[in-house]
């Protein structure tokens, strides 16, 4: 008789676990964005504004890195299912066979700057010879247009002297003069000309014009199991971007709440930022090339990986 | 036996390369035992950022910790025999000491940089914190539990205070100076990789090697780079008994 | 070193435990007396007092009519269980003391190794105490307190921890350093038998607190025959006070 009674309540319990979580939709996406990135703003605006509950799903915010590096291997241990990361360390990821996300969606292009001490009187990229450079991390993005920036100003990257540094790190740094240049994304540049601590020596959009830098990924599991979803997000997400481009002040304002800084501050980093979510192939090729250049990745067929790690359908449908 | 004490982790190395070539455990997260040894092949001859190779980091890492090893040992030693022989020494510093030791040495890491940078000079005072606590301690514990008879004979041999602290107390300390030595050694070497998580002026160094070879993703690396730290680790370990059993040779 | 005559009455430790009660006695220069007494009477108590490594409560030490000058005056002790420094060799045992008297270091070894010689530990004198036999560790710590001629000898239980064979040959072996050099030794030993050799005088004392119960002279001429009927005699005699102490206690 107790047994019995022990038996079917198992067997209930048992029964309900397995019926109720079991529908899809009903677990919140995991999102992922990198802390204070202004290039990353549509995803707060969609936040902020409740775009993502508005196309019908559910997100929560699972993570806020310091660099994509990080954000990556949060993919590859599975506690993500989308986020807005830089192309470099996503590509880097995926070429490893570290993570395996797919590219829905371009979110920004250009937005970084190299940044020298205020009171410097450089004579152009030479001035880096000898002397440090800080990046947020080994194969960011930023990583990738500093090397790009060498050569094509023929500085020898055996000359300077780069390492890493968190970007909330950078400025105090360079106020001390333990680094002479910083690279990072927009606002922390805008930050240092704004405390006049440092001044632009080049833009992004210098040394390499219209360059894709972050986009929205989703994990492959993910993305196979609940595609509904991430096109939801990923459409939620172009309605934030053209938010941003129709109505600036409003960014600026949802800019100044996420990253703590001034408006002043703000509306130049974002003066500095692209904000578009039209893939590009090319750009992501040329990723793809200089990465394996530097070793940082081995790829066979660059046209095979680029293909399988952009999805350009979605956007496509969605854009119709 | 020599030979019986390679069976575990032999055995151990066998059933994951195994378990790894018939894809039971996720080759992204745990590479197999085969591809760690490529990892540490790449880490030799093509670096990590590339360019950077693996002696390099290590001759870095090893520079480091002996500055703040040196440091520790230099201030651990003679505050410890001061202290270990000065019981009014010991009530006046003690507490402070108390205080101190419990912060993990990385907890100082922001402070240190603040002070002290980026450089070496954060860096060897991060391990100085790791090290010298176990130093002072043990050599505090070697004086305070010398063999009481010993102090005492060397009174009826009319000793004064300064003999008995040079002549006794001494060298009867200098096997607890060493325990504290090597277990400070150990930490200080444990806490440096640690501390060179968080920005290297000079782009060298394990814990650096580490981290980048985290932000490239590639895991392979970060094993081997976490074996080569094990082992330099055991080959630190090993050298100071071998100049321990050099020096005490009367036990 | 005309006598040493020790005056003494004592209540020490802090719960007031009498150990030592108004010792007072005279020894002439260069005699050997042993203090026996039944176990923790207090015999190697008196010892340290002596040694100035305790203080006595009351009372005063005399050494040829001044108080001891510790410090100044050399007091020798030879421990029951050795005491040999483990981190220096037999000679650098040996030759301690003169190294603290800041004798130079020619001189020292010199000497050290005149002990060596006479003391049979050639061949021996680098070793370690670890690598040392019981008997030849002890004369290790006899030479390292003899070789600072001191003022007096004193020796507690030195050969507790030996065999009995080695303990007979160390007792020939003291006796023959003792009757070349002279030297006014103090012996605390718990062994009647041993102090009955050795001795030329048995002070023994009371149960706690002690007090010098009785003395006995031991006139037997020397070198003594441990199984003679004149040592058996005085061995009698010996116990049968010890045996009285131990009555009265109870």
């Amino acid at each position: 008789m107790k047994n019995g009674i022990f038996v079917s309540t198992l067997m209930f319990v048992l029964l309900m676990t397995t019926v109720i979580p079991g529908e899809a939709g009903t677990k919140p996406i995991r999102l992922a964005y990198l802390q204070s990135d202004i290039h990353q703003l549509a995803c707060w605006v969609a936040l902020d504004k409740g775009f993502f509950t508005q196309e019908g799903v559910e997100v929560e915010v699972a993570g806020i890195f310091k660099a994509g590096p990080e954000e990556m291997s949060a993919f590859a241990a599975g506690a993500l299912d989308m986020g807005y990361v830089g192309e470099a360390p996503s590509t880097t990821a995926v070429a490893n066979g570290v993570a395996r996300v797919t590219v829905l969606a371009q979110v920004n292009t250009e937005g970084s700057a190299i940044v020298v001490p205020e009171d410097a009187h450089p004579q152009g990229l030479q001035d880096l010879k000898g002397r440090r450079v800080a990046v947020p991390g080994h194969s960011t993005v930023q990583d990738f247009l500093l090397r790009k920036a060498f050569k094509r100003f023929g500085v020898d990257p055996g000359e300077v002297r780069v390492i890493v540094l968190k970007p909330p790190e950078m400025i105090g740094a360079l106020r001390t003069k333990q680094i002479y240049a910083f690279i990072a994304w927009e606002p922390y540049p805008a930050k240092a000309q704004t405390l006049s601590v440092g001044k632009v020596l080049l833009t992004s959009r210098q040394i390499w014009e219209d360059h894709p830098c972050c986009v929205l990924v989703a994990e492959n599991g993910f993305l196979q199991a609940r595609p509904q979803e991430a096109r939801a997000v990923v459409r939620a997400h172009v309605r934030a971007t053209d938010f941003i481009n129709r109505h600036r002040e409003s960014a600026v304002k949802i800019g100044v709440k996420y990253t703590g800084m001034d408006e002043e501050t703000v509306r130049l980093a974002m003066d500095n930022v692209n904000y578009t979510y039209r893939l590009s192939v090319e750009g992501e090729r040329e990723y793809v090339n200089f990465l394996a250049q530097l070793k940082y990745i081995k790829t066979d067929d660059v046209g095979a990986f680029v293909k399988r790690f952009i999805d350009q359908d979605m956007l496509k449908e969605i854009l119709r | 036996m020599r030979w019986e004490r390679y069976i575990l982790p032999l055995s151990i190395l066998l059933v994951w390369q195994g378990l790894s070539s018939l894809g039971a455990i996720p080759g992204h997260l745990v590479p197999s035992p085969y591809k760690i040894i490529l990892g540490f092949k790449d880490l030799v001859t093509i670096g990590m950022p590339p360019g950077h190779l693996l002696h390099d980091h290590i001759r870095y890492s090893l520079y480091r910790v002996a500055a703040g090893f040196g440091i520790a040992a230099l201030t651990g030693i003679p505050l410890g025999l001061l202290m270990g022989w000065s019981s009014r020494l010991r009530g006046m510093v003690g507490p402070l000491i108390e205080l101190l030791r419990p912060i993990p040495p990385l907890a100082w890491i922001p402070i240190a940089i603040l002070w002290f940078g980026i450089g070496i000079k954060s860096a060897a005072f991060i391990i100085f914190l790791g090290a010298f606590f176990p130093v002072l301690l043990n050599t505090i514990s070697g004086v305070v539990s010398i063999n009481p008879l010993f102090l005492e004979a060397a009174k009826t041999l009319n000793a004064s205070e300064k003999d008995i602290f040079l002549k006794v107390l001494l060298p009867g300390s200098i096997p607890s100076i060493f325990v504290g030595m090597r277990i400070g050694v150990g930490i200080g070497w444990m806490t440096l990789v640690a501390a060179e998580f968080t920005g290297v002026k000079a782009g060298y160094g394990l814990g650096y090697m580490i981290m980048t070879a985290r932000d490239i993703q590639r895991p392979d690396e970060i094993l081997a780079g976490m074996f080569v730290i094990g082992v330099i680790g055991l080959l630190i370990n090993w050298g100071l008994r071998i100049c321990e059993s050099r020096i005490i040779r009367w036990r | 070193m005309s006598g040493i005559s020790k005056s003494y009455g004592g209540e020490r430790g802090g719960e007031r435990v009498p150990v030592l009660k108004d010792i007072r006695y005279r020894i002439d220069h260069g005699k050997f007396v042993s203090l026996i007494g039944p176990s923790g009477c207090g015999k190697t108590t008196l010892l340290r007092i002596i040694a100035g490594l305790e203080k006595a409560s009351s009372g005063r030490l005399f050494l040829e009519g001044r108080e001891i000058a510790y410090g100044k005056d050399l007091i020798g002790l030879v421990f029951q269980e050795y005491a040999l420094f483990p981190w220096r060799t037999a000679l650098q045992n040996i030759e301690m003391g003169l190294e603290i008297m800041g004798v130079p270091r020619r001189q020292r070894l010199g000497a050290a190794i005149e002990y060596v010689r006479g003391f049979g530990l050639s061949g021996f004198e680098n070793r370690y105490p670890h690598e040392l036999s019981g008997g030849m560790q002890q004369r290790v710590a006899i030479a390292r307190t003899l070789i600072m001629k001191p003022r007096l000898v004193l020796m507690d239980e030195p050969f507790g921890s030996l065999d009995s064979q080695t303990r007979n040959e160390m007792q020939e072996f003291i006796l023959q350093v003792w009757q070349q050099r002279g030297d006014t030794i103090i012996f605390v030993t718990h062994n009647v038998d041993e102090a009955v050799f050795l001795s030329d005088r048995i002070v023994v004392l009371s149960r706690r607190p002690a007090t010098i119960s009785r003395s006995f002279e031991i006139d037997c001429p020397r070198p003594r025959d441990r199984t003679s009927l004149e040592c058996n005699a005085f061995r009698r005699a010996v116990l049968e006070e010890l045996r009285k102490e131990r009555k009265i206690g109870g």
